[in-house]
């Protein structure tokens, strides 16, 4: 971005005339060049292997599939366990806790004793939800057995200091 | 001088070249007829929204965006798709009919007209930005923003990403829908607490019982 | 300088394109590709607002980082819902359930 002498920035001294590094947009031209060449390398395999190939037609009996005799009928289509979407939803929650995390670990914050106890925090949380997710809780915990043992007990240690103290 | 106006100049095509490859992608996303089609064309659309963040100045938003939408949401949903054989079928969108369109037309045509109008004719030229820091100084300010002055958001994005984990497992795992009806199996993959859950359920009775009998004593 | 309303244009059309699809679309995948098109629209004019500020301040990246990250566990849970409407219906039309309800009372 041009700026027109409002403030106090100074401009770099740049080598050539019409290079400016004061814009971030020009620094990330790389990647963009690479993630074209990587496109184009895709887009390559897979003409060179449609090039290769021996051309077939769609609807031949050839690619159809073999129902020992009969004519297939429907797709071959199987239903997927729905349980396997799970695995999905944690890889997001793992990226945007990794979001997080990247952000914390480039600045010189990270050994601060404060923001290493919230992050901590945040990490036992977010863990707290995959250990649920992936069956690493005790089920007793779950269920509030636990907190209903302790109460239990805390009751009848109560009862016991009130009636040692009547006594 | 000359440069200076090249740059502009450049920095102009680079915007118009960005917004019209976003709102290409975007209504290719809406209206392929495949649909593992559209989920790509959305994956590449988030992708050129970042090049939009890096004109912004926000390199780490720009990568974020990447990570998250393309590199998750995105697999969610082509995951989705996987999972929903019945929205493989092409053969929706004929069955729709002219008035939903029109109505979806005149909607988005108000949206758009009034935003328009307050883009363009409110005066926003008179608001212009102060001096930029350089990009190394701005993470470092930028997790000192988040982490340090509004930490307390942070732990709250961690309880929404715990309740979003437990929601979709408690969700999954709903004998009848209709009903609502509560967990049967035990929450998690796979449903090993079964042979656990008869003995325990019993247990549970009698300390209930336990309980009720001391309560009505006292 | 890139004027600011050039930016709020292109949001506010990604926005009515958004909305145009949620409307219009039968499709459940497509109606959240509509939102999520919505979502990166509103995140534009976001970020677009927060560099374009007399006063230099972090707020708009920081509010950013924010709504992303509760956009992904939105669209998560979306997603389970949208299996459960597919459990209950064996469909994933929009509007199929209601005509084939409506025809029943006929």
């Amino acid at each position: 971005m041009c700026r027109n002498g409002v403030g106090a920035y100074p401009k770099p001294q740049s080598i050539d005339g019409w290079y400016s590094s004061m814009r971030l947009f020009i620094d990330f031209v790389p990647v963009l060049v690479w993630a074209l060449l990587a496109i184009a390398l895709v887009a390559i395999m897979l003409l060179a292997s449609w090039v290769l190939r021996p051309h077939i037609l769609q609807n031949s009996d050839k690619t159809s599939s073999y129902e020992c005799g009969e004519e297939p009928v429907g797709t071959a289509a199987v239903a997927f366990p729905y349980s396997y979407f799970l695995y999905t939803v944690l890889f997001v929650i793992v990226d945007v806790m990794g979001a997080f995390l990247w952000l914390l670990s480039v600045s010189p914050l990270r050994i601060s004793e404060v923001i290493v106890w919230q992050t901590f925090v945040f990490v036992v949380l977010i863990v707290l939800g995959i250990a649920f997710a992936l069956h690493m809780l005790p089920q007793t915990l779950l269920d509030g057995k636990e907190t209903l043992r302790l109460y239990r007990e805390s009751k009848a240690a109560r009862e016991q200091h009130d009636s040692g103290v009547q006594v | 001088m000359l440069m200076q106006e090249f740059e502009a100049l450049f920095e102009e095509v680079e915007f118009v070249v960005i917004a019209v490859v976003v709102l290409l992608l975007a209504y290719l996303a809406l209206e392929h007829r495949e649909i593992v089609y559209s989920v790509f064309f959305f994956g590449f659309m988030a992708a050129s929204v970042a090049g939009f963040y890096l004109l912004l100045e926000a390199p780490f938003i720009a990568g974020m965006q990447i990570a998250v939408y393309t590199g998750g949401i995105s697999a969610l949903i082509i995951f989705g798709v996987l999972l929903l054989p019945r929205a493989q079928g092409s053969s929706l969108e004929v069955l729709q009919t002219p008035r939903m369109r029109r109505i979806g037309m005149i909607l988005s045509a108000t949206v758009m007209t009034l935003s328009a109008v307050l883009a363009l004719v409110f005066p926003w030229s008179q608001s212009f930005p102060a001096d930029r820091p350089p990009i190394a100084q701005d993470l470092a300010g930028l997790a000192a923003w988040l982490w340090g002055e509004h930490g307390i958001y942070v732990q709250l994005v961690a309880l929404m990403m715990l309740t979003a984990v437990i929601g979709s497992v408690a969700i999954l795992k709903m004998e009848k829908t209709e009903k609502l009806s509560p967990l049967k199996d035990r929450p998690g993959l796979g449903s090993r607490g079964k042979e656990n859950e008869g003995a325990s359920e019993t247990k549970a009775h009698d300390e209930e019982h336990q309980d009720a009998k001391e309560a009505g004593t006292q | 300088m890139i004027p600011l309303s050039w930016y709020l244009v292109v949001a506010f059309v990604m926005i009515g394109l958004g909305a145009y699809g949620m409307v219009t679309k039968r499709n459940l995948i497509r109606i959240l590709i509509g939102a999520e098109i919505m979502g990166n629209g509103v995140n534009i004019a976001l970020v677009a607002f927060s560099l374009y500020n007399p006063v230099f301040s972090f707020t708009g990246q920081g509010l950013i980082i924010l709504v992303i990250s509760v956009t992904a566990a939105h669209t998560a849970l979306a997603l389970v819902l949208m299996l459960m409407y597919q459990t209950r219906y064996s469909t994933v039309d929009l509007g199929e359930p209601v005509t084939v309800e409506a025809r029943k009372s006929d």
